[in-house]
């Protein structure tokens, strides 16, 4: 009887397996942001009469790696991430400048969250264990989405990785119009650099519910 | 038979489990809120003259040059609507050591007014859709040119405490009533007496950076105190507000012609019609101090 019940086990457990049920061949590593970590957002405005910055640590996510750890096959459909920047929180040193920013140009109410959503494409592995990943997916401001592809510098720390990304955004491609009056003290080309640690999630809050 | 329904159910009681853990995540649990934002219920930290229950936050520093001209608009083209001058220029110094909390300097060209003052946010609530706003302010005065002549006796000191009370209704338009104790309020008088004056103000916004906006200080008739056949009336201003990210300008219709708090709250010898209407401006600029 025994022998019977293990040789149903045994067949149960390829049936599963065979449908895709089960540990995949390679493990698969979730990293969350480190909240703890010293992480910065910050957006540049240059224009010839003006330049200021906005700076915020609110940013939040994950990215799911096909293997561990970070290589160069890693990339594709396996992985997945998504990574959201909470624009209420933005601080360009002065109040009237952030409400502004606010209510006039991100429109926070309606819209609180940046955020990019995509899987790796491609990683070229540096030395000291560091890479340089390249992402794509869809980046959303202001409601409105455009497919982009980013690139960043990934070095180990601690358990995770310290991540170090730069990419220009054009407000006009968000539908965020620049009053004539502030021409001269708002570029429609913002440069936007983000460093941040993301970290094994173990099963902290945050992680898939 | 039994056995094998046993191990099916306890397979896949575990199996489930087991996959969830390395499932790739399908949608994102938010560890925290959107920021707060701020309740705003005037933009500026004045009006015209009256304060508001707005303040600066910490590290902030506000400069300030405002303008009234003393000649009359209906004068017309021979004293260019009155830009030809002279003109009360007051220019002023705030500063935030602590968010809601600003100290001040003021200077007015009119009889070398200086002023100090401090002003606090103590209050802030309502409902999102009518905000209130509870503000104390104090300041205290001297010329530091004596006017002098018959019957002055030297005191060019006052001093003013304000409550200040604002809300905000329907999205748009801000109001304001500021309930003012002045001491000295006719430093001709060989004794200083006190006053009490209501200060009422308003804003409209037309849009996140214009504003149209009024004020009304009903101060009571007292006689003026460079030339006591004149009694003097409540000042009144109506001015269009523009404010850009750090700056606001506020071009105005006034008929007073004096510019710090102390000289203002009194009164002015002019009445508010078309013909006693001057041309004024404030134009103030925030800047960060340091980190």
């Amino acid at each position: 009887m025994t022998m019977r019940i293990q040789a149903a086990l045994r067949v149960l457990a390829a049936t599963l397996l065979s449908f895709g049920v089960g540990p995949p061949s390679v493990a698969a590593q979730e990293l969350q942001v480190d909240r703890d970590a010293q992480n910065v957002v910050r957006f540049t405005s240059r224009t010839q009469v003006d330049e200021f910055e906005g700076v915020t640590d609110k940013i939040d996510g994950y990215v799911l790696l096909d293997g561990e750890p970070l290589s160069a096959t890693t990339g594709g459909d396996d992985t997945e991430l998504y990574f959201e920047v909470d624009l209420a929180s933005l601080d360009t040193g002065i109040g009237l400048r952030d409400r502004h920013m606010r209510d006039d140009y991100l429109e926070v109410k309606r819209y609180p969250y940046a955020s990019f959503k995509g899987k790796i494409t491609h990683t070229e592995v540096s030395g000291s264990g560091g890479a340089h990943v390249t992402a794509a997916g869809t980046f959303t401001v202001h409601g409105v989405s455009m497919e982009r592809e980013i690139a960043c510098d990934v070095t180990p720390t601690g358990p995770g990785y310290r991540t170090t990304c730069g990419f220009p955004v054009l407000l006009s491609d968000h539908r965020i119009d620049i009053p004539k009056v502030m021409f001269l003290k708002l570029s429609n080309e913002i440069q936007v650099d983000v460093q941040f640690t993301v970290s094994p999630a173990g099963n902290r809050p945050g992680r898939k519910p | 038979m039994k056995a094998l329904s046993l191990a099916l159910a306890t397979t896949l009681t575990l199996v489930p489990l087991a996959a969830s853990a390395q499932e790739p995540p399908v949608r994102w649990q938010r560890r925290s809120g959107p920021t707060e934002v701020p309740v705003t219920v005037f933009h500026s930290t004045q009006s015209a003259n009256l304060p508001t229950a707005e303040t600066l936050r910490k590290g902030e520093l506000l400069f300030e040059i405002s303008h009234r001209f003393q000649p009359a608009m209906s004068q017309g083209s021979h004293a260019l609507w009155g830009l030809d001058g002279p003109v009360t220029n007051r220019l002023g110094l705030a500063y935030a050591p602590a968010d809601r909390i600003m100290v001040g300097v003021l200077r007015s060209n009119l009889d070398d007014n200086l002023e100090f003052n401090a002003k606090a946010r103590v209050f802030e609530g309502g409902r999102e859709s009518t905000p209130f706003m509870v503000g104390v302010m104090g300041g205290v005065a001297l010329n530091t040119q004596t006017i002098g002549g018959p019957g002055y006796n030297g005191d060019e000191t006052q001093a003013y405490a304000q409550l200040i009370l604002n809300t905000r209704v329907g999205g748009r338009l801000a109001l304001g009533a500021v309930p003012t104790f002045l001491h000295n309020p006719r430093i001709a008088d060989a004794t200083a007496k006190n006053a009490f004056m209501l200060g009422v103000n308003g804003a409209f916004y037309l849009s996140s950076m214009a504003a149209v906006f009024g004020e009304w200080l009903a101060s009571g008739a007292r006689p003026d105190y460079n030339d006591e056949s004149l009694t003097l009336k409540d000042a009144i201003t109506l001015g269009l507000q523009l404010e850009t990210g750090g700056h606001f300008f506020k071009l105005m219709v006034t008929n007073s012609t004096r510019a710090n708090p102390a000289q203002v709250l009194p009164g002015t010898p002019y009445s508010f019609t078309p013909h006693e209407w001057r041309f004024g401006f404030n134009i103030t600029r925030v800047l960060k101090i340091g980190g």
